[in-house]
């Protein structure tokens, strides 16, 4: 029993260790190549950690101080790093979509959800399933019609066009998430409202919204990332370098032939702070009311 | 008030389902008029009805069935390892042991960046000339000479699968360590006291409750894998030659390198069709069960 224990330990003991350096090693590998300076990152092996560590790279980023090693190597590298300059207005960009798009799914995912919840209605479960199975498509077989669409609209290069269309991904989602949650709570409390003569309306706004704020900080979190991560419909919708959020300004960093591994990885850095930021606010939640739902659905 | 009831709920599911209907009803009836014309990107005002050449088309062309060979290849090995190996983190997560919540929140991690960056990182790594990969290998002395990873087909396709599976991995091992924290603790124990082996206690009582959350992350990696696109294009862009390519990629570059958007539009609904036909048959093979009360 005792020997069990101890190969069961060793076990867990290495396999954690394992899984650490799995998921932290190229996060931190980027880190450290984001302060090393590219003659050492160049080297065979390259140097693990940096003898002549520098900020040169962010500096550049965010005031435009072109770094020495960069600029000895000449013209041919002027493209990239121009592309890297635009990154702190790529990243307001992403926020602004990002945060943009998550109030909406709250508010309209949220009413739409309690809605499907509470009231029987007509069409109630043709809608539902039809809200839902949009989001079957892929995107890559719609992204031409999104294209027109938004053209036709005149909001290419537009915060709007953007949102509109992340709606769309992230709505159905929200609404399942919502509806099975809100499934799960009893209505006593709202009944109560009804009687003391609110109307839906205003008990969704003063009783539900409160009560449900797991599961909104649940919502907010999948539809703020898929905001904040969405790469394909950003390249093609926001053509204009100063509207480009931050994963179509990374996407197009990363194809180009001329750009500095480090200055790369700077910009690699840079980006992941709000993820990371987030991923740790929201750690509880998102756990926590993923299941409900899943019993639920 | 039931009255006021009904017309709340119309309101409120009318943005929602306005969004939907523009997003969805006309992109694809769109997409079906396209793929039945032969149409230039460059040229949208010139278009030509030629029924169903473009289906034909897609259909003998040797670079879609290498892309759909390999994305299929692809989605099967993701689904797999991301099934298997997330149950496999679950129950190593929901060990009780020391520094177990610090991995917890590091898991997060991968999941919550964009894939792009995901990309950017593995392709630093993999890097044939100066990556990290390499140097580690090459310091450990298994390797003499730097492996050209994403310049190898059968090791940039492996290399790109493990970028996927970093990214993929945290959702779905997060998914089944949420269904294991819902097994009563009750169940387990009394199975043990059973005398029921490990494996037996896994297979009849712990795989039950992963089942509803097997189904759920099965259709999804499967919809992820099949449309896997920003990896590809950080890190390969289909190559080399098309080893690394897979349908979504074929999609982007038929429309917009070949600017061929009746082709783009047939494959958009190939690649719809396949997706709807695995869904269904995931549903119709993993039964769940009524395992909650």
């Amino acid at each position: 029993m005792n020997k069990g224990k101890f190969i069961k330990n060793i076990i867990i003991a290495i396999s954690s260790c394992l899984l650490a350096l799995f998921i932290l090693g190229p996060v931190i590998w980027t880190i450290i190549s984001s302060i090393t300076p590219e003659s050492e990152l160049l080297s065979v092996p390259p140097h693990w950690l940096p003898h002549e560590p520098s900020i040169d790279n962010y500096i550049y980023i965010f005031t435009g101080k072109i770094p020495e090693r960069i600029a000895v190597r000449g013209v041919l590298r002027g493209r990239a790093a121009t592309e890297a300059r635009y990154l702190p207005l790529a990243l307001a960009n992403s926020v602004i979509v990002a945060t943009s798009v998550t109030i909406v799914n709250l508010l309209a995912g949220g009413l739409s959800a309690y809605a499907y919840s509470r009231v029987n209605f007509k069409g109630k479960n043709g809608t539902f399933i039809f809200i839902l199975g949009s989001r079957l498509l892929p995107p890559i077989s719609i992204i031409i019609p999104y294209f027109v669409i938004l053209k036709f609209l005149g909001l290419l290069n537009q915060y709007l066009g953007l949102i509109l269309v992340y709606l769309a991904f992230t709505l159905p989602f929200t609404i399942w998430l919502l509806t099975t949650y809100f499934n799960e709570l009893s209505p006593d409390i709202e009944e109560a409202g009804l009687i003391d003569g609110c109307n839906r309306f205003q008990v969704f706004l003063r009783i539900v919204l409160p009560i449900a704020a797991p599961g909104l900080i649940a919502a907010s979190a999948f539809s703020f990332m898929f905001s904040y991560n969405e790469f394909l419909f950003a390249t093609l919708i926001m053509t204009r370098i100063e509207r480009k959020t931050i994963p179509a300004i990374l996407g197009s960093l990363a194809v180009n032939p001329d750009i500095s591994y480090s200055l790369l990885a700077a910009c690699s850095t840079v980006a992941l702070v709000p993820s990371l930021f987030f991923a740790l606010i929201f750690r509880k939640y998102i756990t926590r009311h993923l299941i409900p739902s899943l019993k639920g659905g | 008030m039931k009255r006021h009831d009904v017309l709340f709920a119309y309101i409120s599911v009318a943005i929602p389902l306005i969004i939907a209907i523009i997003f969805t009803v006309y992109p694809v009836a769109y997409s079906l008029w396209l793929s039945l014309h032969k149409i230039k990107l460059t040229r949208l005002h010139k278009m030509k009805f030629i029924g169903l050449t473009n289906f034909y088309k897609v259909f003998t062309d040797s670079y879609f069935i290498v892309s759909l060979k390999n994305s299929l290849l692809f989605t099967t090995l993701a689904v797999i390892l991301t099934s298997v190996l997330g149950i496999g983190i679950a129950l190593l997560l929901n060990e009780k042991f020391k520094g177990v919540e610090i991995l917890k929140t590091i898991i997060l991690l991968p999941w919550s960046l964009p894939t792009v960056i995901a990309g950017i990182m593995w392709w630093w790594l993999f890097n044939s000339d100066y990556g990290a990969f390499n140097g580690f290998l090459y310091s450990l002395g298994v390797i003499d000479k730097y492996i050209p990873w994403l310049s190898t087909p059968h090791l940039a396709f492996f290399s790109v699968l493990i970028a996927h599976l970093w990214k993929e991995l945290p959702l779905t091992s997060i998914l089944f360590l949420a269904a294991l924290q819902t097994i009563p603790p009750e169940i387990v124990d009394a199975a043990k006291i059973d005398g029921a082996s490990r494996f037996l206690v896994f297979k009849n009582v712990t795989f039950p409750f992963l089942k509803p959350v097997l189904q759920v992350a099965v259709i999804y990696e499967t919809m992820v894998g099949l449309v896997t696109f920003d990896i590809i294009y950080v890190m390969t862009g289909g190559g080399p030659g098309d080893a690394t390519s897979l349908l979504a990629w074929y999609g982007y570059t038929e429309t917009f390198t070949f600017l061929d958007l009746g082709k783009g539009a047939a494959l958009s609904f190939i690649l719809a069709t396949i997706l709807l036909c695995l869904i269904i048959m995931y549903l119709k093979v993993i039964k769940v069960g009524v395992i909650y009360e």
